[in-house]
Formats: structure tokens, C-alpha cells, sequence
């Protein structure tokens, strides 16, 4: 190659570079969308809030990030630009992230038995990581919150029987399937990994890693993790984060990992995040299990979950409406933290609005 | 046995409707014991974290954990950021830890 080609190539290169937005110590803000699509959205996302019987759509906040640009957003009483608003399960897809990381430095590989770095595992030696990642421990969990309080594990796990130590309490247990076989979502299993991590970075490492490994590089000064009483960081449920923090990870996501020049999280694993699980079939839950994220994916030949989205739109989901849904083929990071009581509010008619509010479509 | 079960019918249905229920009992001993705490502990910890990590005033959290199960003698310790939490009979509290670690419930301190 001439000198001269490799120069301009170089060149060439760095203008990519230049033209990509990052957020510094704050988000970059571009004009905003306006309009009837806008107001759609608004309609939908916002509608009159009845905080005495808590019933409809209870958006707290809605965020948008195009092209790494916060072009939208709008917040509900009492959250605010700066509030840490509670994730739930969005925190398993940031332990995921955590987890990457950790991956990234060579300290597991995801084939590795979960024993090796969890003894209290030695029931169930074939059990992998991978397998967690894929919530197919073949536990025999039950992830219900409000309907069936008695046989819940999920609310025995935070609140009763296991909330000291809820990595030793999902061990307890018993196997309904081979790990690896069938899919069935567990909290038990998030925590799992965030008692796994414990020795995979070892001992020392632990309490400050989800800053040093995720928050501190991508420019997220507050966050919260819980721990319980054993300082395991509650994987399933606890992170805190304002709607703007959460979009960070959502950019990296959107970007294969990388932050700026640096590839914080290996490509392949965002690639096995972003893989459907297997075993996974139609319909068994909101959306399509990747590792610890959820995916527009189709499966069994059933239809998209969310039909008015991208296919490669795959999202982190929390109790209550809490949702980030990225879409890298848009350039798109969308964060809704709400407070639904009941299932008013649907994944795929706020993606439909969202799109028709902020993606100009290029005409024929 | 078919003597008793012809001539009291009901006391028999009922007799075997109790073993059931004392066998479900006994299965479901665990679960049912660790049961009546679900309320204050759920109160006590998710009115902590809604106060004192997300930082909301204490009228919205009252209002944030409010479920169907009535609690009482409900004693925010705002000096000490600790809760506490009375409901069918239990008692739980939960207290804020630190900057990051935000609230735990009952917390060995």
C-alpha cells in the first residue's frame, strides 16, 4: 500500500472518528422532533396521571438518543433529569454488561461451570454460565410478583425467606430440567451470576467493580447498586440509575461495545447478549431471551414480538414498565422508566410511536 | 370405615376435607410461616430505597408502597435513614447503608 493511500485512509478514518457523538460529562442535546408523530407519542407515553387508583400508562420518564445525541426527553413529577429512578429487572442486563467486562479481561469463559466460582452449586456441577445467562438454570422457580405471593420465589427471595442471602436461597431450589434445556425466566438465576462474579474477580475487587469495570468509563456518576446482607449486589432487581446514566450503557450496547476508542465490552460478547437463547420458543415471555437481554428476534417461525420495531431491536425490561430498547440500525436509544400498576403498557406501541416520532423515513 | 362414612356423610367429607388441608399445611409449612412477613418487609424496605437512594419526598413513598394489605406503626428514622414496618403480626425494618449500597433490609448492624 502507497504511503499517500494509507494517509488518506487514515484520515478518512479519523473523520469517522470526529463524526461520531459521545456524551461527555453531559449529553449533547440536538433539536428536538416535533409535530403530530411527537404529539402521538406524547398522547401515548403521558396520558393524565391517576395516582389515586394507579391504573393506565404511568410514564416517569421517556429519553431518546439518536446518532449518540439526547434528542428527546420528558419526565413526570416527582422524577426528574437527576433522580435515580429503580430499574428492577433492567439490572440483570447490567450485570450482564458487568459481566462483559469481566470477560473482556479473560477471567471466565462462558462454557466454565458455575460451580467453579459458586460451590454452594456442587448439586448441580453442569450447570454453566452460559446457562445463566440464558435464565435455563432448570431451577424450579417461580418469578411472580403480585399474584401468587405464597409460591412466589422471586418475593421470598427479596423480602422473606431468602433476602440475606438470595444466591444461597435459589440454590435451595430443586432442578425441574437439565440446565441449558428450557428456558425459564428466574431472578434466582441473575443472582447467581452476581454471587458467581464475587470470585471471577475475586473477593477484593468485588464491592467497587460494577463503578470500575461499567460506570466509572462510561461517565455515570451516580448510580446505586443494593447488596444483600452477604454483599452480594442484587443482580435481579436493585440498580439505580437516572434515565440519562442508563442511556450510556444503551449507546455502548448500540456500539458493539465500544466506548469512544475503547472497546469496553469484547464485540463477541455483545454478539452472545444479542443471540437467542437456543431452546427459547415463541411467546414464553415478553420478548426472546439473549444473555440476561431480551430480543426482537423471531423464533419457531411465530412473529417478531414487537412487529412495529427493527428485528435487530433488543431491549433491558424491569417490573412496572421499566425498559431501555436499542436499535442499532436506527441509532437508537430509547429509556422509559414508569410506574404501571396494571398491563396497559405495551413494548411494541411505544416503539411503533417513537419510531414514527424520530426516524425520518427516507422516501422512494 | 363405610359404616361411618354411610351414616355421618358430611362429618366424613368434612373430616377428609381437614386432612387435606392439614397435609397442605405441613407441605406448604415453610412458605406459609415466612408468609405474613411479606407486607412489612416489602413496606419497610422499598419506602427506605424510595426515600433515601431515589431521594422522593416521604408523601409520594407512602403513596409508592401502599398495597392492599393494611400495615401500621409505620417509624421513619430520618436521622438514622431506618424504617420500620408492622403488618399481620411481624415486624421488619430495613436501613440505608451507603452512597452505593443504598438500603438493605434488616441489615446486621
Amino acid at each position: 500500500m502507497s504511503k499517500g493511500l494509507s494517509l488518506c485512509l487514515m484520515f478518512m478514518f479519523s473523520l469517522a472518528a470526529h463524526a461520531e457523538n459521545w456524551p461527555d460529562e453531559q449529553w449533547q442535546s440536538s433539536p428536538t422532533a416535533s409535530g403530530p408523530a411527537l404529539q402521538a407519542l406524547e398522547a401515548y407515553a403521558f396520558p393524565s396521571r391517576d395516582d389515586v387508583t394507579r391504573k393506565g400508562i404511568r410514564t416517569d420518564a421517556l429519553l431518546v438518543i439518536r446518532d449518540g445525541q439526547l434528542i428527546y426527553e420528558r419526565y413526570a413529577a416527582p422524577t426528574t433529569a437527576e433522580t435515580p429512578h429503580l430499574t428492577w429487572s433492567i439490572s440483570k442486563s447490567l450485570m450482564a454488561t458487568v459481566f462483559g467486562v469481566a470477560y473482556g479481561e479473560g477471567l471466565f469463559r462462558l462454557q466454565d461451570p458455575a460451580l467453579k466460582f459458586y460451590p454452594a452449586l456442587k448439586k448441580h456441577p453442569d450447570l454453566t454460565l452460559a446457562d445463566l445467562l440464558h435464565w435455563a438454570s432448570g431451577l424450579d422457580w417461580q418469578e411472580d410478583y403480585e399474584y401468587a405471593p405464597l409460591k412466589s420465589s422471586v418475593v421470598a427471595m427479596l423480602y422473606t425467606r431468602g433476602h440475606a442471602d438470595m444466591a444461597a436461597f435459589t440454590v435451595n431450589h430443586d432442578a425441574y430440567a437439565k440446565p441449558g434445556q428450557a428456558f425459564r425466566y428466574s431472578s434466582g438465576d441473575s443472582n447467581l451470576l452476581s454471587a458467581a462474579l464475587k470470585n471471577i474477580v475475586g473477593p477484593a475487587r468485588y464491592p467497587d467493580y460494577p463503578w470500575t469495570a461499567l460506570f466509572k468509563p462510561l461517565g455515570i456518576r451516580h448510580a446505586v447498586w443494593e447488596t444483600d446482607a452477604s454483599g452480594t449486589f442484587v443482580a435481579s432487581s436493585y440498580a439505580y440509575l437516572t434515565a440519562r446514566d442508563l442511556a450510556r450503557v444503551g449507546l455502548l450496547m448500540a456500539r458493539d461495545g465500544r466506548w469512544g476508542d475503547r472497546q469496553l465490552l469484547p464485540k463477541d460478547w455483545v454478539a452472545f447478549n444479542r443471540e437467542p437463547f437456543s431452546h427459547a420458543q415463541a411467546n414464553q415471555d415478553e420478548a426472546v431471551p439473549g444473555g440476561q437481554w431480551w430480543l426482537n428476534r423471531a423464533v419457531d417461525g411465530a412473529p417478531t414480538p414487537w412487529p412495529d420495531a427493527p428485528a435487530d431491536t433488543f431491549a433491558a425490561l424491569g417490573h412496572w414498565g421499566q425498559a431501555m430498547y436499542v436499535i442499532p440500525s436506527e441509532n437508537l436509544v430509547i429509556v422509559r422508566y414508569g410506574d404501571d400498576r396494571d398491563g396497559s403498557y405495551q413494548h411494541n406501541e411505544l416503539l411503533k410511536l417513537a419510531l414514527k416520532a424520530f426516524v425520518a423515513k427516507v422516501l422512494p | 370405615m363405610n359404616n361411618f362414612i354411610r351414616r355421618r356423610p358430611f362429618s366424613a367429607f368434612f373430616l377428609v376435607l381437614l386432612l387435606a388441608l392439614l397435609g397442605w399445611i405441613w407441605q406448604e409449612r415453610v412458605a406459609l410461616w415466612a408468609f405474613p412477613d411479606i407486607i412489612s418487609a416489602y413496606t419497610a424496605k422499598e419506602y427506605c430505597s424510595c426515600r433515601y437512594v431515589i431521594n422522593n419526598d416521604a408523601e409520594y413513598c407512602h403513596s409508592y408502597v401502599k398495597q392492599w394489605l393494611p400495615t401500621s406503626g409505620f417509624i421513619d428514622d430520618t436521622v438514622g435513614k431506618r424504617v420500620t414496618v408492622n403488618g399481620m403480626g411481624r415486624s421488619n425494618s430495613a436501613a440505608w447503608i451507603s452512597d452505593r449500597q443504598g438500603c438493605q433490609l434488616n441489615p446486621s448492624l
